[in-house]
């Protein structure tokens, strides 16, 4: 008997595999995984993009809009948004002599009444430069006021705007009130130097949109008063989203706004969530009576009232008057907000240092600084984000309030909170300037806020996906 | 649901029912409603010094003389007087009463005077005194009391020795600090004197019988007046305290007040709802204040002369403000200022400066040369109205724009902007003037390098001469022309940059006759008003 001798030959060399047949899905870390789930929510993406065209908005826009946001256009004021408009191209305006009654005689007694005016007319050509009115003189009418109506009157008490009054020897009137391209009904009234009779005659007149050659080349709609001739036409100024109350555009001042707003909107939040975890992370980690007096602290911190210390900044700071508050803004921020994410990041810590992997580490030799790197804070990581983009929302909140009551930016600065503030007080005359502001501060708002919403779902590891 | 709708039927009924009987004036009764801006700070007329105060004690209480409503002097409790360089004489009416039915009398109005100038008193308006012998040294403390140049003759004629002679002495009378208050009433009360509505003893067409603290107060007939049988108004209720234009437009609106004053905003629904739109030209004057301090930099006048140059008032008014009513700022003195025979304005016109930027960049280079290099950014200072920012933003814009200056905005408010610019921390501040009597010199001293209302402490000894002369003259041509040279030196010196004139537009409601506006005195004045059916 002899044993089996076996011999090369019988065995065939397989070819070599490079691996066995897998059955697995794709490796997918757990960024990568978070970013599949979170383009799965479409409101969460809307909301990135909404953010990234504000980024573009602020950083981009004012290259591709280069008009001043402080420049004063007071041609145009309180305009809401319209197409692009031609102005007649006048001359300086010249105060109007008026026409007066040379050797004039008050009447000897007050008339128990006088007829109405006759002959009332529009002198020269009406532009929204100024507007001549002039009538004959009323026998026993020792003055005139004259009224102006955007719609026609139907009574004697719905004369409309008192313009103004004249002495009885003066039988005009220029009117330069904030006139637009529209009708206006005139009305002149015969007084006897105080009380007013009652009668009047009406005069419709429709100014048209002037400008002065002057102005026109001071703003650089031409390049030299030769450049046009008086009568002819240019094209003023556009204002695609109107102008406000000094006429100064919109457009321009949401984009510098919004560098005030989201500047502070992002870099405050970050400063503070990084104290936060800073701090969190360290009472945590150590825990016992040190994590104690932390968290006393942090309590203490959450006491403190924001505004106070806001004002107690600027002044310690030597903020002077006129100058901007958005440093001190952001100081108050830092000092008094972190609370909120060293609590959130310390609770966090506090659980995960008791898992079972950390253990494992630890035994393996792993020291502190390894374990708060390689295993803590990346599992701390969503918790952090989602304080960061909510975090974001309430500080642009916040510079807009502070701003809106005044404490924020300094004129001529905007800020969508201090826009919001000056729009108020003309919401109901000119609602767009109020309008715009706030759409940009709650479109900012709300797209943050979804994308904080998203990103809860999207790093919640308890949610990873299993198909 | 039967039910329902009988139960909102009646609502409906009751809530119109409410609307149409709800009035703000009583043609049978006589009454009407108002509301006033804020509770009267103060109502011892010998202390008061603001609007609110005015316009209540001005129904309440009467001087010597008063103002009709075309602002001419009538007499009040003086049935007559004389008057001559040195003296005037007041011959006061025997039956003028006070409330208690006790007459007035000379004392009460000596008695009145020596209060408000005595040192403890500390009156703002005590310099309102000082054309009258040894007045201001009894303020100063340095003259007791019954030194005074007033001396009741007896019980019904008050003689006043005057320090210089004053043309103006006779109007200065109408105004409130000159009010009589009565020795006895005044000593029994103590620091209560005018605290509530008992607390006080009126002489006018009206008496306080109710005054609920910041809520509401209420005004009746003075059945003891001389005059009451000109009087027709019975009460006037004043139901509502309020700042807020918009509330009281909404008020007015409602039929729960008969009169409101209207701004920029609040003008538009009122032209809109088709109410009577009214306007009156208050006569106070709204400029630029520059600190004339040497260390600051607005103490150069070229600097000065090239804000002068950019700013265009007529462009502020129709522009900027764009309420109608305020008339372009041109000079310090009001157009509704008489001289000799005319308007003053009207007999000297204000010089004004040509609007044109290339002359303010020759006046800014020399001011740069002189202050040797850049010109640091101004300070300018304004209080915390929408209109008042609104204006500086536009001042800022303008200098910016114009002239490449830096402007920072101070908002203070209205107490903090006054102590600032007493301790003349500004270069430039937004400030206003109203007149306290009838004369140019309510304005015409504002400037002197002695008033403490000069906050930029602006000194021209020319200035302060020309004003010597029109205070000590009782010659209309020497005081007119003395005027007309100071507002020229203020126009070259720039020493201020007037603005505007303010004005203001106001519904009143149209079943109420005879309401007064004015320029000095109590405004609104509503004692001669009437409701009509």
């Amino acid at each position: 008997m002899s044993l089996f001798q076996p011999d090369a030959n019988m065995f065939e060399r397989l070819e070599t595999q490079d691996s066995a047949e897998i059955i697995a899905r794709p490796s997918l870390s757990y960024w990568q995984d978070a970013w599949v789930r979170l383009k799965k929510n479409t409101r969460a993406i809307i909301s990135l993009n909404i953010i990234i065209l504000l980024a573009i908005f602020t950083l981009i826009g004012p290259l591709l809009w280069q008009v001043d946001p402080a420049l004063q256009d007071l041609n145009q004021v309180s305009q809401p948004p319209a197409m692009p408009k031609s102005a007649l191209v006048v001359d300086p305006f010249r105060g109007w002599e008026g026409i007066t009654i040379d050797n004039y005689e008050p009447p000897a007694d007050y008339a128990d009444s006088v007829p109405a005016p006759t002959n009332v007319r529009a002198e020269g050509t009406a532009t929204t430069q100024a507007v001549r009115i002039a009538w004959d003189q009323v026998p026993g009418a020792d003055g005139y006021n004259v009224y102006r109506n955007v719609r026609e009157p139907t009574s004697f008490a719905d004369l409309g705007l008192p313009l103004g009054a004249t002495y009885g020897d003066e039988l005009s009137y220029e009117d330069r009130l904030s006139l637009e391209a529209r009708d206006y009904y005139y009305s002149i009234v015969p007084t006897d130097g105080l009380d007013e009779y009652e009668v009047f005659t009406q005069l419709v007149v429709t100014p048209k949109l002037a400008i002065t050659r002057d102005e026109a080349l001071e703003r650089g709609l031409i390049d030299s008063l030769d450049a046009v001739n008086i009568g002819d036409e240019v094209t003023i100024e556009f204002h695609p989203l109107g102008t406000d109350y000094l006429g100064r555009d919109m457009l321009a001042r949401l984009m510098e706004g919004a560098r005030v707003s989201l500047f502070i909107g992002i870099v405050a939040p970050l400063l503070y969530v990084l104290v936060g975890i800073i701090y969190g992370g360290f009472a945590g980690y150590i825990g016992g009576r040190f994590d104690v007096l932390l968290m006393r602290f942090a309590d203490f911190v959450v006491a403190l009232p924001f505004l106070l210390f806001m004002i107690l900044f600027k002044i310690a700071f030597g903020i002077g008057p006129g100058e901007s508050g958005i440093i001190p803004m952001l100081i108050a921020l830092v000092l008094l907000m972190w609370p909120a994410t060293a609590r959130l990041v310390r609770g966090q810590v506090l659980q995960i240092r008791e898992e079972g992997y950390i253990e494992a580490a630890r035994l393996l030799g792993a020291k502190n600084h390894y374990l708060i790197m390689r295993h803590i804070i990346p599992n701390t990581m969503g918790v952090i984000l989602v304080t960061l983009t909510f975090a974001v929302p309430a500080a642009i909140f916040t510079e807009a309030f502070l701003s809106f009551i005044g404490m924020g930016v300094a004129p001529p600065t905007p800020s969508w909170g201090s826009m919001c503030n000056e729009g108020v007080k003309t919401m109901l005359s000119h609602p767009h300037e109020l309008f715009f502001p706030a759409l940009f501060i709650s479109i900012t708002v709300l797209a943050f806020n979804l994308l904080g919403d998203g990103l809860t779902e999207a790093l919640d590891s308890k949610m990873r996906s299993r198909d | 649901m039967r039910r329902i709708t009988v139960i909102l039927t009646c609502l409906f009924i009751q809530l119109t029912d409410g609307t149409a009987l709800a009035s703000p004036v009583d043609f049978e009764n006589q009454t009407i409603t108002v509301a006033i801006t804020q509770e009267p700070p103060q109502m011892n007329s010998a202390k008061a010094t603001d609007q609110v105060s005015g316009l209540v004690l001005g129904h309440l209480m009467e001087g010597l003389v008063r103002y009709d409503r075309r602002g001419r002097l009538e007499p009040g409790v003086a049935e007559r007087w004389e008057m001559t360089d040195e003296k005037a004489t007041f011959y006061l009416r025997k039956n003028a009463l006070w409330s208690d039915g006790k007459p007035v009398t000379a004392h009460d109005f000596v008695f009145a005077w020596q209060t408000a100038l005595k040192p403890v008193t500390a009156s703002e308006y005590s310099f309102i005194f000082f054309p009258i012998k040894n007045a201001q040294q009894i303020n100063n403390g340095e003259l007791p009391a019954d030194k005074l140049g007033a001396v009741a003759l007896d019980d019904h004629t008050l003689e006043v020795t005057l320090e210089r002679p004053t043309a103006y002495f006779i109007k200065l009378t109408a105004f409130n600090t000159f009010f009589p208050i009565r020795e006895d009433f005044f000593n029994s009360k103590g620091d209560k004197y005018a605290a509530n509505a008992d607390d006080l003893l009126y002489n006018g067409a009206f008496i306080m019988t109710e005054w609920k603290h910041s809520a509401s107060l209420k005004m009746v007939k003075n059945p003891n007046y001389w005059n009451k049988d000109e009087i027709t108004l019975n009460a006037i209720n004043v139901d509502y305290i309020t700042a807020d234009t918009r509330a009281r437009l909404n008020l007015y609106t409602d039929g729960k007040i008969a009169f409101t004053r209207l701004d920029g905003e609040t003008y538009k629904d009122a032209l809109s709802q088709r109410f009577r739109i009214r306007r009156f030209t208050t006569g106070s004057v709204f400029f630029i204040e520059y600190n004339h301090r040497p260390e600051k930099v607005t103490s150069n006048l070229n600097l000065r002369k090239a804000i002068q140059h950019v700013f265009d008032p007529d462009e502020m008014v129709n522009r900027v403000l764009a309420v109608p009513g305020n008339l372009r700022g041109e000079s310090i003195f009001p157009v509704w200022l008489n001289g000799v025979e005319d308007k003053f304005r009207r007999e000297y016109p204000a010089p004004m400066a040509r609007y044109s930027v290339a002359t303010a960049q020759q006046y800014l280079d020399r001011a740069r040369e002189e202050l040797g290099g850049e010109i640091p950014p101004l300070v300018l200072l304004v209080s915390d109205s929408p209109t008042a920012t609104k204006q500086g933003e536009y001042m800022q814009g303008l200098m910016l724009n114009k002239l490449g200056l830096d402007v920072k905005i101070d908002v203070q408010t209205f107490k903090q902007r006054l102590a600032k610019m007493t301790s003349g921390d500004f270069d430039m501040v937004g400030a206003g003037w109203g007149p306290d009597f009838d004369d140019i010199m309510t304005f015409g001293d504002l400037m002197a390098s002695w008033n403490l209302n000069n906050r930029g402490r602006y000194n021209n000894p020319a200035y302060d001469r020309l004003v010597q002369i029109a205070m000590n003259s009782t010659d209309p041509k020497t005081r007119m022309d003395a005027m007309g040279q100071a507002q020229q030196i203020l126009f070259d010196d720039a020493a201020v940059l007037p603005q505007y004139e303010q004005g203001i537009i106001y519904v009143l409601h149209p079943k109420v006759k005879g309401v007064v506006r004015r320029v000095v005195g109590a405004d609104p004045d509503y004692t001669h008003a009437k409701v009509v059916p």
